[in-house]
């Protein structure tokens, strides 16, 4: 196998760097993300790195916290996308016909609203709130994976190992996961670290719009929304928070990319 | 006429068998006989060799044999009964060999576990099968270990026939199996073929556009052109004196 080059890894370093603050977080490490620590609206010095909320909280706990809340809500949104998009991804890819036909303008449909409208309109039926924003994050990334997923099927079906099999007698199930999944499992990989980004992008959105995540718990989305409001005396209240929102985003980005180049040219190999 | 063997007992029948394909938006939808009243006939023991230009019909004539297209009309005959309803009920006693070494073994999958795979859809022990079967087909047991990226065509289609051959198959299908190898690789793998067929007396129907190749191994030729079966004959009669002006053709071009 080889191995991922060096911006990827670079990609997985800051990843990792994130996780461990996140981690670090429920250990307690950085302090109480709640606790009142000293003065409001302090830039960053000693005993608050990050500087001070308008509350007098301490922002380096509240960011680790953050960043947390929305990896751990992103991930399980991704990992329910990626479930959901394989397995209706495959089946209509391997069976074709009407069973295609349907699943594919469903995801049209889906497809054809901007994220943010449907995560607001997730919020209104849902109420605001992190299951809110899961679903919306989970319905955002559907559509592309779900086609990529497909398109991906539908060229692994049609080659001579999964015919072979067929003729051997192997039932669907055996067909589907031993043969179809394997050779779209680079897909699948690929496209959920990119439906990661997009997870936390709109996990972002959603709470900024305050129909996301609740304050007091904090999250990327709620600590730059709360950031906003302070954005000309107290900058580094958005600009901690907004920081590590980019560098997430660029470092999955940057991770995806890797990915694709390792797995996907033997995923797409063309007939020669 | 089109060949059936008068005496010989046939593995594989078909009879009549027309394959409608249509394409496009209602309406406007294109019809396309993909095979037209083909009948043939594969005798026990015996390879047919199906020759005809590309999009002649070769591989759905190939697929409506192996059970995975029902023809429009027509029937077609499995060791003297007609195809049962499930396919699966004759599994283990058909197989291929197809075309392209690349996409013939799954990339994740080791060798030995492609070869086992037809025994254990079967539920059938798998044993030292697998070792025999590499065997046979010129391969070492070191092999199995190995993945099809780490192999060459030419031993990628041994895989495929070790695969093929390892539940016993009364009939096989190779189509195009040779055709994307290397001329001296295609004489080992056909040499191989004929070998194989020698020991295991199984029954084949060799599809390829290379009359060299289909002259090798076959005991009689079919011509297929636009979905029609033209001309069927002994291989030595065909390449002497064939028949139908388009085998002609078909034999200058050689
Ligand atoms: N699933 C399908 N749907 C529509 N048309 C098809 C389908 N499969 C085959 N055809 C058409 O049927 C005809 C015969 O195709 P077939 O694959 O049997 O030819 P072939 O003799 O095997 O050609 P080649 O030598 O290129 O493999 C072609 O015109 C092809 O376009
Ligand atoms: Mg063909």
């Amino acid at each position: 196998m080889k191995r991922l080059d060096r911006l990827s890894l670079g990609g997985l370093a800051c990843l990792l760097v994130l996780v461990v603050f996140a981690l670090g977080s429920l250990a307690g490490a950085g302090g109480d993300p709640d606790a009142i620590v000293g003065p409001r609206l302090r830039p960053p010095g000693p005993g608050w790195w990050l500087g001070t909320d308008n509350l007098g909280r301490s922002m380096l706990p509240r960011v680790m916290e953050g960043v947390g809340t929305t990896l751990l809500l992103s991930s399980i949104a991704v990992l329910v996308t990626a479930a959901v998009s394989a397995t209706f991804g495959i089946i209509a890819g391997y069976r074709g016909g009407y069973l295609n036909e349907l699943v594919m303008r469903l995801v049209e449909v889906l497809y054809s609203f901007p994220a943010i409208v449907l995560a607001i309109l997730v919020a209104a039926v849902l109420g605001p709130g992190q299951v809110a924003a899961l679903a919306s994050i989970v319905l955002a990334t559907i559509p592309l994976m779900t086609r990529l997923v497909r398109a991906a099927a539908v060229a692994v079906s049609q080659r001579d190992y999964v015919t072979s099999a067929v003729i051997s007698g192997a039932r669907l199930p055996r067909v589907l996961g031993r043969h179809v999944l394997p050779n779209v499992a680079g897909t699948i990989a690929v496209q959920g670290t990119y439906a990661l980004s997009v997870g936390i992008a709109v996990e972002g959105g959603l709470s900024f719009l305050g129909f996301g995540v609740q304050p007091p718990q904090a999250s990327l989305g709620v600590l730059i929304q709360r950031g906003g409001t302070y954005m000309i005396a107290a900058p580094w209240l958005i600009l901690g928070p907004g920081v590590v929102l980019v560098v997430a985003i660029l470092a999955i980005n940057v991770v995806g990319d890797g990915l694709r180049d390792q797995l996907e040219p033997r995923e797409t190999r063309s007939l020669t | 006429m089109t060949g059936d063997t008068p005496g010989a007992e046939a593995i594989l029948e078909l009879d009549d068998v027309t394959v409608t394909f249509t394409a496009g938006p209602p309406l406007r939808r294109i019809r396309l006989d993909a095979m037209r009243h083909v009948s043939l006939s594969v005798a026990k023991g015996e390879t047919l060799g199906l020759v005809g230009e590309s999009g002649s019909g070769k591989t759905t004539t190939s697929r409506v044999a192996l059970g995975l297209h029902r023809p429009t009309s027509g029937a077609v005959r499995f060791d003297g009964r007609p195809f049962p309803r499930r396919r699966r009920e004759l599994a283990g006693r058909m197989q291929a060999v197809l075309q392209h070494p690349h996409w013939s073994l799954n990339p994740r999958m080791r060798v030995g576990q492609s070869v086992a795979e037809p025994l254990a859809v079967l539920g059938r022990p798998v044993g030292d099968l697998v070792t025999e079967m590499l065997g046979h087909v010129g391969l070492e047991e070191s092999f199995a270990a190995r993945y099809p990226h780490e192999l060459s065509g030419g031993q990628r289609q041994r895989v495929s026939i070790a695969r093929a051959l390892v539940t016993r198959p009364d009939f096989i299908v190779f189509d195009e199996a040779v055709s994307a190898l290397d001329v001296s690789v295609q004489v080992q793998i056909l040499n191989l073929v004929k070998d194989l067929q020698a020991e295991y007396g199984f029954s084949a129907l060799f599809i390829s556009h290379d009359l060299g190749a289909v002259r090798y191994v076959a005991d009689r030729i079919a011509v297929m052109r636009s979905g029609e079966v033209v001309e069927t004959a002994d291989t030595a009669t065909f390449y002497t004196a064939p028949a139908h002006e388009y085998s002609q053709r078909l034999l200058e071009a050689l």
